[in-house]
């Protein structure tokens, strides 16, 4: 079946700045993703892992350096390529509050799909409403602007929104940040509930892997604007192949005191782009590093349980994991 | 010997559009030397405000109108504004949510700690000892670090030089809010491990206010937790995780996607919507959200005491 | 620390009506501003002589139960003549500050929002224009049009957008990187949805302000053009008509240049109050007020 979202060595780069510098920097490198239909795949990164500006190349708010974006096996290309694109995919912003201009009322922000795309809206309060109820909002919230709603009423709006044309993909970008946990319990569960009852695939962009645990099929997790490892979300979060994506499961905290990490789990910070780590990008804050590490760049490889990781020791990792999780 | 920080019976109001908003209600709590005190709440609890009011750093249209605010003994609101600001930063330090909103982004590093230390004392101002504090935050090469400046920092960097400049000082208090919500996962780790050692090493009380459990749970010995203005429950932090006594502390420790097993499907809400602050029910603030509502709960609900600094507010816990 | 508040929901924001008037410069400003523009809009009905009409007999004559404000070296009724000249100075400003700030907000929105290429170009305009000295342009402009309303505004227009343009051109550039911009944009809409519909409902407050502020600077402008007779032609009532033939006669009748000087000096203080009220009202730096 051809997947709805199909990434072909998508690749970013921003011109460095600079008098007559032609210069670049790599922002995303040859990323090859798929979403099949109705399914959720989640990327995770940290800040200045490139997760934020392939959402916007997904959406041509970002332009590409290379590789190709097909949407149901047809390549995205030209203006009606973008347009049908727009339409079929909608994007959840970050910022809920910030991503609905300020002057208009609820009910027109939700209903607006419908006109840009000349869409039929014969009676648009109606739409509104309907749309409102959708994701659990009173009608009366219709009139209000975005100034007078709650994170979580926000964000709610902004799922109305990107469902109005009833898409297929809908990319969510850090869909809980900013909110409660018992509200982010409410959004999680309506995303799982549209996801069963209208069939959409979800490209999750986030660093909470709480959330990731919870909504995604699939994991792919970005380093320095790479995929390091690739797979099934139990099976990552269970047995790891790559240090960086064991080191992030380590990281977070764990809401329970009797259950603290006595170690740091990873040192350093993410190095900058401007300059890149030889060898394997990782292995300046890599707890298991070798001297291979540092020399040669591993490829994106298929493990023995068919999962992809970029390291050079991923068979031995993932062993270990798999022997760790036997243990408890 | 007195607490370094108490707060006692402290009430903090908004004057709004809309009337009277009551942000925090009479609220006590104490902090020892050596012990870290979270504060632990949802948005409109007040856990904010109350962070402000214990600095007395409210923003405009804020006003206490009853209780104090002891800092080592002291009552900090009834000092003239000079003596406030002398306490402030020699006694009590805050790090706030963006470090990098608290600096000037056309002075170095080296020169801002500087001029922060020296405004206190010359004496603690040396380049030395500026150099010896950023070491103690975790920062390589800090001699080099002097240069730079705050935008060429990384988030997790500018929060530890913020808690260096918090620290330098040798304050008795640090009250630090939301001190991880803006960072990544890894730098989140590296700065409760941070705040954890500084625990151990440094001779103060420390104030954590976070919406995040993990951090909570991570990082505090005691946890008050905070709904519509009142500290609804306090403990330990093992009483407060395991043994939870307020159903709003359990319902929402139960609805963090973080404990909540993935194959269990559907995650577990608080039903209902935070009470309008500026016309606040009669009895318990959380009963109309409540699944173990009493027709008692009408009236305001007791401060049940269990044990030294164990307390819950709540009609159906029994002495 | 505003972070102490971002936990509390706070009710929402009151109108803009309501929060001007209960600001008493604000209120002071809206009241003066309203009356002149009763006065301008009523000048044939309130006025209680003809403004033009000659009546040597009573020339030079002092504030009177007839005359309330005097008669000028005519014999014209003074009152009337401010009255009527109250029509000219706010249709002459408003007209031309209007369409400057009409001119001026499509310019910097297209500026703001349109291409890189069309942005230098509409930055070059604007920038030229301004660099000329506002007093020389508009006397070369009257010189080779003639004197006279129409090329009054003219000038006035000329002179003025490039501000408003400006202002606009800003405030669209820094708004362009907003999320809702690039929600907009990533739901398909086009440039002239986001920039009719996203834009300038975000970006024309500071214009409103700066144009209440600016219609006494075009006030006085009228009034000094046509005190040196560049302006509106006599006998035409502009108030800097009155203020010249006061002038003439500053020995035999002193009260006629204080009584003309009336009118301009409230206009221009309403004018300001107002523009000052709004800016408290609107501006998003006032913001802190919202607590209050």
């Amino acid at each position: 079946m051809t997947p709805v979202l199909d990434l072909q060595n998508l690749s970013v780069d921003l011109p460095l700045g600079g008098f007559l510098s032609r210069a670049r920097l790599t922002i995303l490198q040859d990323v090859n993703l798929t979403v099949a239909r109705g399914e959720s795949v989640a990327l995770v990164g940290e800040s200045g892992s490139g997760k934020t500006t392939l959402a916007r190349a997904v959406m041509g708010l970002q332009g590409m350096s290379g590789g190709e974006i097909r949407l149901d096996g047809q390549p995205v290309a030209g203006k009606a390529g973008l347009a049908r694109l727009r339409r079929d995919a909608t994007m959840m912003f970050q910022d809920a509050t910030a991503s609905l201009s300020p002057r208009l009322t609820v009910g027109y922000l939700v209903t607006e799909p419908f006109r840009i795309h000349r869409q039929p809206l014969p009676d648009p309060d109606r739409m509104a409403r309907d749309l409102l109820a959708t994701v659990g909002l009173p009608a009366a919230i219709a009139r209000r602007y975005p100034h007078e709603l709650s994170g979580g009423q926000a964000r709610r709006v902004g799922v109305a929104r990107a469902l109005a044309l009833r898409p297929r993909l809908v990319i969510a970008d850090e869909p809980t940040a900013g909110l409660d946990v018992s509200v982010q319990a409410e959004v999680l569960n309506l995303m799982a509930d549209l996801r069963r009852d209208m069939g959409l695939a979800y490209l999750i962009i986030t660093h909470n892997l709480a959330l990731v645990r919870h909504v995604a099929d699939r994991v792919a997790v970005l380093y320095l604007g790479r995929v390091v490892e690739e797979g099934p979300t139990a099976e990552v979060f269970a047995a790891p192949a790559h240090p960086y994506t064991a080191s992030l499961i380590a990281a977070e905290p764990k809401p329970d005191p009797r259950r603290r990490r006595a170690d740091l789990a990873i040192k350093g910070e993410v190095p900058s782009v401007l300059r890149r780590p030889s060898g394997c990008e990782f292995h300046t804050r890599c707890g298991l590093v070798q001297d291979i590490c540092r020399q040669n760049a591993p490829d994106l490889h298929p493990t023995t349980t068919g999962r992809l990781a970029r390291c050079h020791f991923a068979d031995q990792n993932q062993e270990q994991g798999d022997h760790h999780a036997l243990e408890h | 010997m007195s607490a370094p920080l108490s707060v006692e019976n402290l009430s903090v109001v908004y004057r709004v559009a809309g009337g009277i908003l009551q942000a925090v209600r009479d609220v006590s709590l104490s902090v020892q030397r050596g012990e870290v005190l979270g504060i632990m709440g949802e948005s409109g609890c007040g856990k904010s405000t109350l962070a402000a009011a214990m600095i007395n750093l409210l923003p405009v249209g804020a006003e206490i109108r009853q209780g104090g605010v002891r800092i080592n003994g002291t009552d900090m609101l009834k000092l003239p504004p000079a003596a406030q600001r002398a306490l402030r930063g020699q006694s009590v330090a805050m790090v706030f949510q963006d470090p990098m909103t608290a600096f000037n982004p056309v002075l170095t590093i080296g020169r801002q700690l500087a001029d922060f230390a020296g405004a206190h004392d010359p004496a603690r101002a040396t380049p030395d000892r500026l150099v010896a504090m950023l070491a103690r935050v975790g920062i390589p090469n800090p001699a080099r670090f002097l240069d730079r400046y705050p935008h060429e920092l990384s988030g997790g960097m500018r929060q530890r030089v913020a808690i260096a400049a918090a620290l330098l000082m040798q304050p008795d208090v640090l009250i630090a809010d939301e001190p991880t919500t803006a960072l990544d996962v890894t730098m989140e780790a590296q700065i409760i491990h941070l705040l954890r050692d500084l625990r151990t090493s440094f001779d103060g009380a420390i104030v954590i206010v976070t919406h995040h459990l993990g951090v909570i749970a991570e990082l505090c010995d005691r946890v008050a937790v905070m709904y519509a203005g009142e500290v609804v429950e306090e403990g330990t932090v093992d009483a407060i995780f395991h043994a939870a006594l307020h159903p709003y502390t359990r319902a929402l420790l139960a609805c963090d996607p973080a404990v909540v097993d993935p194959s269990s499907g559907r995650l577990p809400t608080i039903a209902g919507r935070i009470p309008d602050l500026t016309a606040l029910p009669p009895g318990c603030a959380f009963l109309t959200r409540c699944t173990m509502a009493l027709p008692a709960c009408h009236n305001p609900p007791p401060r049940v005491l269990l044990a030294e600094g164990r307390s819950v507010l709540c009609h159906r816990v029994q002495p | 620390m505003s972070s102490a508040v971002d936990d509390i929901t706070l009710p929402a924001r009151r109108g803009i009506g309501r929060a001007l008037l209960r600001d008493p410069m604000g209120l002071a400003g809206l009241v003066l501003v309203v009356a002149f523009l009763a006065m301008a809009l009523l000048a044939p009905w309130i006025a209680p002589y003809d403004p033009i009409a000659l009546n040597v007999k009573a020339k030079f004559q002092p504030p009177s139960a007839a005359h309330w404000a005097g008669t000028d070296h005519l014999g014209r009724d003074l009152l009337s003549r401010i009255i009527w000249g109250a029509r000219l100075a706010l249709g002459i400003s408003i007209t031309s500050v209007g369409i400057a700030g009409a001119l001026g907000l499509v310019l910097g929105l297209v500026a703001g929002y349109g291409p890189r290429w069309l942005d230098s170009a509409l930055v070059l305009v604007f920038d030229s224009m301004s660099s000329l000295p506002m007093i020389f342009f508009a006397l070369a402009v009257i010189t080779v049009l003639g004197p006279g309303t129409t090329t009054l505004i003219l000038v006035i227009v000329l002179v003025s957008f490039p501000s408003y343009a400006r202002l606009i051109r800003t405030q669209t550039l820094s708004l362009s990187g907003a999320d809702y911009i690039l929600a907009e944009r990533a739901m398909g809409a086009g440039p002239v949805r986001i920039i009719f519909r996203h834009l300038l409902p975000n970006v024309v407050g500071p214009m409103v302000i700066l144009i209440c502020m600016d219609i006494p600077v075009v006030i006085m402008l009228e009034a000094g053009l046509s005190y040196l007779n560049l302006g509106v032609k006599p006998p035409s009532p502009s108030w800097g008509n009155i203020l010249a033939e006061g002038y003439n006669s500053l020995r035999q009748a002193p009260h006629i240049v204080v009584i003309a000087g009336i009118p301009l000096v409230l206009a221009t203080l309403g004018f300001t109050f107002l523009g000052e009220g709004l800016r408290d009202v609107l501006d998003p730096r006032g913001a802190g007020r919202r607590w209050t």
